[in-house]
């Protein structure tokens, strides 16, 4: 990722204009801590307010017919013997040091724990995210600004991707290419070869999404006068679609990849359990399920962070691409 | 998420279908078995948190635990207790103290010798509340004293006599462990246990596997086994799928060579596949069923709970949703239980006779949607469902309940939620209806569910008598059952105990707790142990 202080730098704006950048900057740093707070805070209330004892899942999932000593212990260990309002200090100031604690059910330090799986879902996202576009803008540089039938099947196409569910689009995928085809294992495997498949699932419907945003303002750009005058020079077809009209109608999947980087994070709930990944995704729905709240604070932090930093890096790429973004 | 799952069925058949097209005919099973090879096991049960059976105490810990600990005693296909690392054991008189001899040839896999202190050690490590044990803890709960002899010899001091003692003792929950090891960190212990077992853990990578290593100085097989010394496999690659299709495309393309938890239709798929068997180890203790909850409005009248049984038809929905894979139950205790008691008379369908006792219980009227009313309130049930507990086609075995308990007047609201709400709904008693596994091993199981003491909430909330059965006469057997050692005067206090339960009309069973495994044909000398019937493959092999 770029710096973004010497990605304003770099360009010859007015200094004025640089201030006000570096306002905006920290504007959206202060806002995104902000948001951070109110996530930690709703979790905390939320997991506390459904019925049920988080002492079930650190006795081993509800239902466990635990001594009384047990429960008081377990209460006194993790200090949930406390008053609400006192846990919930306890817990915000300890986020501050970025302490998550002990997971309820894995007995783990849930920082070290939630880190090691992000890894593998940032791999599967940002892969899934890099196919997606490759996908989106060949279907689109292939079948716009050709004729109709070309623009047809592209359409259609993008608009069967984007429809399609997660979990059914894998199950399709496994059919197709690991049980007829014999092509690739159902299951992650080590190595790039247990990526493909999850990657497809993520990566085909968001293609299809990017592709439908693209072709429009593909088609917007054909008819804007720089087009006529890059023409006018002499420019070849593949010369003003790479270098004049890619650039105008990149423009909104851009903006869109904060979106849909988000997204993403949410289909790995879906791809990491249908392909048996490790990752947040999973790591998220089994400690919702049994209710750890360390581990589903840390998750939904980690989640929202890395959402706020992925949507302040499109707006600086915005600005990059489009400098008359920073204007407005 | 399990709810659209039920859309891939079609597509899952349709590629099963195209699979058998291409199937080639299974090899011959090799004569002798043969030494190596990495067995890869796929499980659907959830990962565990924590790989020392003793904390917390769930199914998916048996499932893996049996592989690398091991218990005092077992159980063979007959349902016999049978030697294990205790080689015999005799109770006194008043049945309050036990000896138990151990074998005195025994060692840890970490060097630690298998002796009396070190059952000590472990009986302690399940009572103390830092343990944080709850299955483990209730099996071991009227051992009050426990003395070291002699090396090999270990005395119980019991606070009442318990005739379940042996049966306890037989559960992959109270695994004996190196005592070297239980010192160290939980947290440490729980990613790496120490036991006698034919296996021993090297690597838990979470949500993606487990590695098991052969024991090369494994001596401790279990009476029934079919040979001894060390295991056969090199290795057991212990992998987490949790999707249902996913397991069975994997075993379907060789990825993986056990699978568990398959869905029905796999199951009936796999019965036409040369290369895949099945192996069906109903759990012990308790069926499937569905309480009543008899704590409450309306089914505090035994008349509405009859009508509820004579009301619904069970037998035809299991009969198309499980294809074939799941047979009825009529008894509360699992077919694999010997004092089990089967009554299918009690559960005829007569809606005619549920109307008439709902008009003679006072709901006699009806209203505009054709629910029964009594004093204008309507005949309604909550039935809470655990999503993660129900696979889709006992939910639709639900639905289908739902609608015959329709036709009669009664009002059935399924409410599928997540494992938390779920025993939140059971806690705070808002519920008519609830289907909750359990497992044990043997009838005592009758005394955790149905003993009016098991109406008293935990401390954690839960409580097991989810029918809230609150009769005198039930208690005196199940205590008196449990505390008589002549067997067959046991079975006949279980026997009328059972009789209550299901003559009251508490209980509506389904069928016995289901636990399929699939296999690839080339997998010899596979079995679940008879104990909680979790896989075992130290007698296993790879024939190809």
């Amino acid at each position: 990722m770029t710096d973004p202080s010497n990605a304003v730098a770099d360009r010859p704006v007015p200094h004025p204009a640089r201030l006000r950048s570096l306002g905006w900057l920290a504007r959206r740093v202060g806002g995104g801590v902000f948001v951070l707070w109110m996530v930690a805070t709703i979790i905390f209330f939320a997991l506390r307010l459904i019925p049920g004892d988080p002492v079930d899942a650190i006795l081993g999932g509800p239902g466990s017919q635990a001594s009384a000593e047990a429960v008081a212990q377990i209460r006194l260990d993790y200090g949930l013997d406390q008053p609400l309002i006192v846990q919930y200090v306890v817990a915000m100031s300890k986020l501050v040091v970025a302490d998550f604690g002990t997971s309820y059910a894995l007995k783990v330090d849930v920082a070290s724990y939630v880190l090691a799986q992000l890894w593998s879902t940032l791999v599967l996202t940002i892969a899934s995210l890099v196919v997606a576009w490759v996908l989106a803008l060949g279907v689109t540089f292939m079948t716009s600004g050709r004729g109709r039938g070309a623009r047809g099947v592209g359409s259609a196409l993008e608009l069967l991707a984007a429809a399609v569910p997660h979990f059914w689009l894998a199950s399709l995928l496994i059919i197709l290419l690991s049980n007829m085809l014999n092509w690739l294992p159902p299951i992650s495997v080590p190595g790039p070869l247990g990526l493909v498949l999850p990657v497809l699932t993520l990566a085909l419907p968001l293609a299809g999404f990017l592709g439908q945003l693209m072709r429009e303002s593909l088609a917007n750009a054909y008819e804007q006068p720089f087009v006529l005058s890059a023409r006018a020079r002499g420019e070849g077809e593949w010369g003003v679609r790479l270098r004049h009209v890619l650039r105008h109608a990149a423009l909104p999947g851009i903006s869109l990849s904060g979106w849909a980087f988000g997204s993403l994070l949410s289909g790995a709930v879906v791809v990491e359990t249908i392909f048996a990944r490790p990752g947040l995704g999973r790591t998220l729905l089994s400690a919702v399920t049994i209710r750890d709240i360390p581990v589903v604070t840390a998750v939904a932090l980690l989640s929202a962070l890395t959402f706020l930093v992925v949507t302040v890096a499109t707006d600086i790429i915005d600005r990059l691409v489009d400098p008359r973004v920073a204007n407005q | 998420m399990n709810a659209p799952r039920i859309l891939l069925l079609p597509l899952t058949l349709l590629a099963s279908a195209a699979l058998l097209t291409g199937c080639t005919t299974a090899t011959e099973p090799a004569a002798e078995p043969v030494t190596g090879g990495t067995l890869v096991y796929a499980t659907g049960d959830a990962e565990p948190d924590c790989l020392d059976p003793h904390v917390g105490g769930n199914y998916p810990q048996a499932l893996i635990s049996t592989q690398y600990i091991e218990s005092l005693v077992s159980k063979n296909a007959d349902g016999e207790i049978i030697p294990w690392l205790a080689t015999e054991w005799t109770p006194s008189d008043d049945g309050l103290t036990w000896d138990f001899t151990l074998r005195d040839d025994v060692t840890f896999t970490d060097g630690t010798p298998f002796d009396a202190e070190a059952v000590k050690t472990n009986i302690e490590h399940l009572k103390d509340p830092a343990t944080a044990s709850s299955t483990g803890y209730l099996a071991v709960g009227k051992i009050q004293t426990i003395e070291a002899v002699e090396p090999n010899l270990v005395r119980f001091g019991l606070s009442a006599p318990d005739s379940a003692l042996l049966e306890s003792l037989s559960q992959p929950w109270v695994g004996i462990q190196s005592p070297t090891a239980l010192e160290r960190d939980q947290a440490v212990n729980c990613e790496s246990p120490v036991g006698t077992g034919p296996f021993v853990v090297t690597e838990w990578v979470k949500q993606q596997s487990i590695a098991l290593e052969r024991n090369d100085n494994y001596n401790s097989a279990p009476a029934d086994a079919e040979h001894t010394a060390s295991a056969r496999l090199d290795a057991i690659e212990w992998r987490f799928i949790p999707d249902a299709a996913t397991r069975f495309a994997a075993l379907q393309s060789g990825d993986v060579d056990v699978i568990d938890n398959p869905q029905p239709n796999n199951i009936a798929s796999a019965e036409s596949d040369p290369a895949i068997a099945e192996l069906d180890a109903p759990r012990p203790g308790a069926s499937n069923r569905i309480e009543l909850n008899s704590g409450k409005a309306p089914f505090d009248d035994e008349r509405v709970r009859e009508a509820f049984i004579r009301a619904v038809d069970v037998s035809p929905g299991i009969d198309t949703l499980f294809f074939g894979s799941a047979e009825r139950s009529y008894s509360v205790l699992s077919s694999v239980e010997l004092d089990g008691v089967a009554l299918p008379n009690t559960f005829t369908v007569d809606p005619d006779a549920a109307k008439a006792l709902l008009d003679d219980a006072g709901w006699d009227t009806t209203d505009a949607d054709g629910y029964r009313t009594k004093d204008g309130v309507r005949l309604t049930l909550d039935f809470p469902v655990s999503t993660n507990q129900s696979i889709p086609a006992e939910q639709s075995l639900f639905e289908q309940i739902q609608s015959s308990a329709k036709d009669v007047g009664f009002e059935v609201k399924l409410n599928p939620t997540d494992l938390s709400s779920w025993y939140g709904a059971l806690f705070t008693n808002e519920y008519n209806l609830v289907s909750a596994p359990y497992t044990k091993v043997g009838p005592d199981v009758l005394r955790t569910l149905y003993h009016s003491d098991s109406i008293i909430p935990a401390p954690s909330g839960y409580y097991a008598n989810l029918a809230q059965l609150s009769d005198p006469t039930l208690d005196q057997l199940l205590t008196t059952a449990s505390e008589t050692s002549d067997v067959a005067e046991r079975a006949a206090l279980y026997k009328e105990a059972q009789s209550i339960i299901i003559e009251g009309f508490y209980v509506l069973p389904l069928y016995d707790q289901q636990n399929h495994y699939l296999y690839s044909t080339s997998v010899e000398g596979f079995r679940a142990l008879p104990t909680v019937s979790a896989p075992t493959f130290y007698d296993a092999w790879l024939n190809d």
